[in-house]
């Protein structure tokens, strides 16, 4: 569905160099910090941006080739931009049914009452949340084959986070061949929707790994200085000095639990990996 | 482009005010000034500037950025903006025409030809404003945009009175030149100023997509 290969994008300060594939079938997580390149990627991907090098393959096209007709097959949403505030969601039906051939118009009127979004009301009025479900609503009401959702979750409650993530496994069930990539500040959001997720910071992706792997083989080892000097480190990937000794990121978290049954073994999280990942030292 | 067209026709609802408002001054102004061909030279380029206003709808909270991200290309983009304009000014033109003729003939009490001569002859003047704000605007945004555009202008005025005084300086006689222009039929000249303003519009508009070409988000 979306290759991306050696992508590189220089801002002077900030070099992009970005490798990764989604496949269908398959929700695939980008997770990093504020300014890592998650956006960066996301414009990549979407011809926003012209790429300084590297390939970049959508829906069997080259970027290069990414028109009209092939965005119809897309469904997006961005952090930081939308339809016009000036509009109306009675505004933005005709705008969509016009635009998109496969546009479901039953269905996204469906969603704007489900979610109890008004439909006179300008769009610049709209809450934080209510402008994030909007924006999803208008992703998956035209049969996109792909989502690109960068931050789709942000500003929202619990609830309507739920909700939302639940909208978009409706739309994975419907069809085998489609597929997702999202990204979020809230881990627990890709932890429970994403089939695999990539890690990225300062432009580089720094770890890709299947979601259930993450959490049933990562795992965060608390050891004391002299446990930590006895450990096997072959299967550590980063180690961080604490007050207590050393905090060390594992993907092998079965042979620790069987060879050191005495060390303090935190179960992997995204959270817990990522910040690892970044802030830990290679053995 | 279809979608484009409705959805700047939409955020022109936000403008309704300021189109009721002009279109009370158009009516006042047919029904007090001499001169009726202002009427619709006024008229014509507000239509042309409300297109222009539709790109700063567009620009406002990166909204460029989630626009491209459409099945919309920025070919399309820029050729519904021209059409756009073509329809504005174009709407702003017959109505100017239609009030100054319903004028005329109110005032002359018979039917007033010359309104409607003088409408298709002032018809290339709000194609040029249209091809020269829309590069503009497009190029620099709409701030500097207009600061540019007004900058232009003001060098073509200073540009034009040089000529004129080197014209003078060299004793030749613009009142006979302008006499014979006249002295063609009003009909080929309006259709070589259409024709000329076409261009020109095709030519904007290309430059216009060679601009939009270069954005990136």
């Amino acid at each position: 569905m979306l290759k991306m290969e050696h992508l590189r994008k220089n801002y002077g300060t900030f070099l992009l160099d970005c490798s990764l594939e989604i496949l269908p079938g398959r929700i695939t997580g980008l997770i990093g910090q504020n300014g890592a390149g998650k956006s960066t990627t996301f414009k990549a991907a979407l011809g926003l941006i012209t790429p300084d090098s590297g390939n970049i393959c959508i829906l069997g096209k080259n970027i290069q080739d990414l028109g009209a007709k092939e965005k119809q097959d897309l469904g997006v949403v961005l952090s930081d931009s939308g339809f016009s505030g000036y509009l109306t969601i009675k505004d933005i039906i005709p705008v969509l049914d016009s635009l998109y051939e496969k546009f479901d118009k039953a269905f996204f009127q469906d969603q704007i009452r489900k979610f109890g979004l008004p439909d006179n009301k300008k769009i610049k009025e709209f809450s934080t949340g209510m402008k994030a479900k909007l924006k999803v609503i208008v992703a998956v009401s035209h049969n996109a084959r792909l989502l690109i959702l960068d931050e789709p979750t942000a500003g929202l409650d619990v609830v309507a986070r739920d909700e939302l993530l639940e909208m978009l496994r409706d739309f994975m069930e419907k069809d085998e061949d489609r597929a997702i990539l999202i990204s979020s500040h809230i881990s627990g959001d890709l932890e429970t929707l994403c089939d695999d997720v990539y890690m990225i910071h300062e432009g580089k992706i720094i770890l890709h790994e299947e979601t259930d792997v993450l959490l049933s083989d990562y795992a965060l080892l608390k050891a004391d200085e002299r446990q930590y000097v006895a450990m096997d480190k072959q299967y550590i990937l980063r180690t961080k000095k604490e007050s207590f000794g050393f905090s060390c990121l594992t993907n092998q978290k079965q042979y620790y639990m069987e060879n050191y049954p005495k060390l303090a073994i935190e179960k992997g999280t995204i959270d817990g990996v990522i910040t690892m990942m970044i802030r830990g030292d290679m053995v | 482009m279809k979608g484009l067209l409705i959805k700047d026709m939409k955020l022109m609802k936000n403008m309704k005010n300021s189109l009721l408002m002009i279109l009370i001054i158009a009516v006042g102004m047919s029904y007090y000034m001499k001169d009726l061909s202002f009427i619709i030279v006024y008229l014509a380029l507000l239509g042309a500037t409300f297109t222009s206003s539709t790109l700063s709808y567009d620009e406002f909270d990166k909204g460029y950025t989630f626009l491209f991200s459409l099945p919309v290309t920025k070919k399309e983009y820029v050729i519904e903006k021209y059409g756009l304009g073509l329809i504005m000014s174009g709407g702003g033109w017959l109505l100017g025409t239609v009030l100054a003729t319903v004028a005329g003939l109110i005032r002359n009490n018979g039917f007033a030809m010359d309104n409607i001569m003088v409408g298709i002859t002032l018809l290339p003047i709000p194609m040029i404003l249209l091809s020269i704000l829309l590069p503009f605007h497009l190029k620099f945004g709409g701030e500097k945009g207009r600061i540019v555009m007004i900058s232009v202008v003001g060098v073509l005025i200073v540009v034009g009175v040089i000529g004129g005084k080197l014209v003078e300086g060299m004793h030749l006689n613009i009142d006979a030149l302008l006499e014979n222009l006249s002295a063609l039929s009003m009909g080929p000249m309006a259709a070589g100023g259409i024709g000329i303003s076409l261009i020109l519009l095709i030519l904007s508009c290309r430059i216009s997509i060679s601009i939009v070409n270069k954005w990136e988000f």
